[in-house]
């Protein structure tokens, strides 16, 4: 908890409850949300602003990676998932019938629990989105490449081998070419689902200084199990449990002045 | 001893026992193949026996001992045998290669141990192998060059100069019967077809008649000369004979032209007969084979094997990669895709022989026919492709084996690991850029193992492809130089019905018996060939896509 006041302090306060249009990101709104007859998140709302970090806490099952995932319709791939609900992108709802999936997962990034680079070369990773998109020239892939390797603090360390597998890396060295592969095609959200709980500490590091670093960019909105992580990193906290948004505030408030007993118990480490 | 049992030992070794079993009866089962094939080639001694009859007569004997064995004396007294009872209660027998298949009853006869007087090697016999009846041995006495004896030269090269003058000349015949005349005769049928087809069309006019009698004229003047130049080459070849002396004392003359090569066996040291040894292994690999399939090589039927086998290895790979495709990644997870999957791996156990039947019916007759209806039916009713070949083989081989490959490719489907799958797709690719640019280049050393499972299969296959396309003896072979090159409607050989032929269906058995092994272990070794390139191919997929451990 010492740590949290001094990285919490400098952080501005935004109205959550009063954003304007241009400073939400993303709009949740009465989001329910099934698996089969299981229901896993109960009528959400919340608006995430732009270029902030915006972090999902809470105890395991409690639906926050669910949440991460409806939104870029990561959840369409299971089978007996139903939604209710909208969330708004741009004043555009991603769930509406005529939205292009592929399209919305350009404009909404993701980074999975463990690094799951694709079985080729560090290059073709990072290029991997754009040559989706029709990009062919040398010149356009070397450019975004350097960028995003260089956006995601890892040029210097692979620039020498960049045709190399990228197996061939270290579990965080793949998992910031996997933050420099979704930046390469530059999205505007970027999610990140528990990006550090496969990685050790310094790695850990590494990629939390790159998150603080994203947000001039990028919206992030970010799960993680680590209360210190979100109280490092996030502007925003989330605390959900059991399927419910239970509170959502400025990350200093939440770890400071929580107004939920949940969101205490919570913090305080009385269950987890 | 209860403490024992608890320690797990003798599990471990009864496991052990079991692998220990299957790789002595696979390296048995190699060697006794490869030690009776290749000793085929060896060139063996060559004896001069003097024996008595059992009338009590003196006769001379020349040839190789093939196999021998010990008799119980009783069992050849009470085959009405005379025996003088002193020889002991087991008696050696062997079996030896006369040859002179015209000149005397049978060219492989046993001779009894007791019957022997003497035995010796005489330096001067010669081993000749001809082009018909098989080998001949005896002594050479003179050349004939051209009606007239030659005398006051060196016999041995004289003979060797003449044999390779005669083989040279052979040769060109042989060629120019195959290629240049070969050619021609194909280029007449076409035209012959090609008038059909006007005739069939109404289209015949008087104009096209004659341009095809001209064109059908320079290439019978073709051949006619052609022709010509084949009985020059022939008769020339014909040209000397060699007189012989056989074992029966008589001077022989043999026509040098059916000579391929004069061995003197006895004369070889150990280093001749290792090279003799790896001709010999050369000339079976690379010649065709010759008297109903007896003598020779067995080129063509490595050829329409490996042929056959890559032809459907080539249409196996994309059927049944697409149908694993369906199955794994688009069909609903629900009872009709779980009945079809069943019913898949269940063809895998339906006999080939049954694959066979329904090739015949489906692809040569329905199939077949209905193509030659529609584009050759100038040829009818000689069928094109209404009848079995090598085109209806390896589609029947690539049924047979679709199920191994869909297996195998849905096993490595199933290994990927989602964490890719959503990776690609976070990155906003579609469910089938993610097949193309993902799933498939991770999956292929799956897709490969399939393939090895298939070939491995379809190579050792003799049943089915009786019915739907090998032969016996395939005059030409499924790719020539005549255009379009590639002729899929035509039947082929194959080792494995190669063997079938020699061991069961020759005419000499004891010649055909060292054949049936050596064959054998040249379609192992071509299917351990065609095995390893693939296997090859797989590690280097596997290194590359290395994820898969992850």
């Amino acid at each position: 908890m010492i740590s949290i006041e001094s990285s919490t302090m400098n952080k501005e306060k935004l109205n959550l409850s009063q954003l304007s249009q241009e400073q939400t990101a993303l709009e949740i709104k009465h989001l329910n949300l099934k698996y089969g007859d299981k229901q896993a998140l109960f009528d959400v709302s919340m608006k995430i602003p732009t270029k902030q970090v915006t972090a999902f806490i809470g105890p395991s099952g409690c639906g926050k990676s669910t949440l991460l995932r409806c939104i870029n319709r990561m959840n369409d791939l299971v089978d007996n998932c139903n939604i209710e609900g909208e969330i708004l992108l741009n004043g555009q709802n991603v769930y509406h019938k005529k939205v292009d999936v592929a399209a919305l997962r350009r404009n909404v990034g993701m980074v999975f629990q463990r690094p799951n680079p694709f079985p080729k070369s560090i290059y073709e990773n990072v290029v991997y989105g754009l040559r989706l998109q029709g990009v062919n020239h040398r010149r356009d892939l070397d450019d975004a490449a350097e960028r995003s390797l260089r956006g995601a603090a890892i040029w210097d360390e692979v620039k020498d081998r960049l045709h190399d597998n990228a197996f061939g890396l270290s579990g965080g060295q793949q998992q910031r070419l996997v933050i420099a592969r979704a930046i390469a095609i530059e999205p505007e959200v970027l999610l990140l689902d528990e990006p550090t709980s496969a990685l050790d500490p310094i790695s850990t590091l590494t990629i939390e200084e790159l998150i603080t670093e994203l947000k001039n960019q990028y919206t992030v909105v970010i799960v993680t199990h680590n209360m210190q992580q979100a109280a490092r990193v996030s502007d925003q906290t989330a605390f959900m449990y059991m399927g419910e948004l239970i509170e959502y505030a400025d990350t200093n408030s939440i770890f400071t002045t929580p107004k939920q007993r949940k969101t205490e118990d919570y913090i305080t480490g009385r269950y987890g | 001893m209860g403490k024992w049992f608890k320690s797990g030992s003798p599990w471990i070794w009864m496991t052990s026992g079991a692998v220990s079993i299957c790789l002595l009866s696979v390296l048995g089962l190699l060697l006794l193949i490869a030690v009776k094939g290749l000793s085929y080639f060896w060139p063996d001694n060559i004896y001069q026996w003097q024996l008595t009859d059992p009338q009590g007569q003196e006769y001379r004997l020349i040839g190789e001992i093939y196999d021998s064995e010990e008799v119980p004396t009783e069992r050849l007294i009470a085959a009405g045998r005379q025996l003088d009872p002193n020889v002991g209660k087991m008696v050696t027998r062997y079996l030896v290669k006369t040859g002179n298949r015209e000149f005397v009853d049978l060219d492989f006869r046993w001779i009894l141990g007791s019957d022997i007087i003497s035995r010796s090697q005489p330096k001067d016999v010669a081993v000749i192998e001809r082009s018909k009846n098989g080998d001949f041995f005896g002594f050479p006495v003179a050349v004939i060059e051209d009606g007239t004896r030659l005398t006051g030269v060196a016999l041995h090269s004289t003979l060797q100069s003449h044999i390779d003058r005669a083989v040279k000349l052979n040769d060109q015949a042989r060629a120019l019967q195959k290629e240049d005349i070969g050619s021609i005769n194909y280029a007449l049928e076409k035209l012959r077809l090609k008038e059909r087809g006007y005739e069939l069309d109404n289209a015949l006019t008087s104009e096209r008649k004659k341009a095809l009698d001209a064109q059908k004229a320079t290439l019978n003047e073709q051949y006619k000369m052609l022709e010509a130049r084949f009985f020059d080459l022939r008769k020339e070849a014909a040209r000397d004979a060699l007189i012989i002396r056989d074992m029966r004392g008589k001077d022989i003359t043999l026509p040098i032209d059916s000579i391929l090569e004069v061995t003197y066996a006895n004369q070889l040291s150990f280093i001749d007969k290792v090279g003799h040894w790896f001709t010999g292994m050369g000339k079976f690999i690379s010649q065709d084979p010759r008297e109903a399939n007896t003598e020779g090589g067995v080129f063509p039927a490595i050829f329409g094997t490996v042929f056959m086998v890559l032809l459907m290895a080539v249409m196996v790979t994309p059927f049944g990669v697409i149908a694993a495709i369906y199955l794994h990644e688009y069909a609903k997870k629900d009872w009709v895709t779980k009945l079809i999957r069943i019913a898949v791996i269940n063809l895998a156990g339906v006999p080939s022989i049954v694959y066979g039947v329904f090739g015949l019916g489906f692809f040569v007759y329905m199939l077949g026919g209905s193509i030659d209806a529609l584009f050759y039916p100038e040829a009818l009713p000689a069928p094109t492709f209404g009848s079995p070949g090598v085109l209806w083989s390896a589609l029947t081989l690539a049924i047979l084996t679709l199920p191994v490959v869909i297996v195998s490719t849905e096993e490595g489907l199933s290994r990927i690991p989602s964490s890719v799958r959503q990776g690609s797709l976070a990155l906003g690719a579609t469910k089938a850029e993610t097949l193309w640019r993902i799933i498939i280049p991770m999956a292929s050393p799956a897709i490969m193992t399939g393939l090895i499972l298939a070939v491995a299969r379809a190579a050792g296959e003799v049943a089915p492809l009786m019915l739907v396309g090998v032969v016996k003896l395939a005059p030409t072979l499924p790719i020539d130089m005549n255009f379009p090159f590639v002729h899929l409607e035509r039947k082929f050989m194959h080792l494995g019905f190669h063997i079938y032929d020699v061991g069961f269906q020759s005419p000499n058995v004891e010649a055909a018996r060292p054949l049936v092994y050596a064959t054998s272990f040249l379609l192992v070794s071509v299917i351990v060939g065609l095995n390893l390139t693939a296997i090859g191919v797989r590690n280097h997929l596997r290194e590359k896509y290395r994820s898969l451990e992850h």
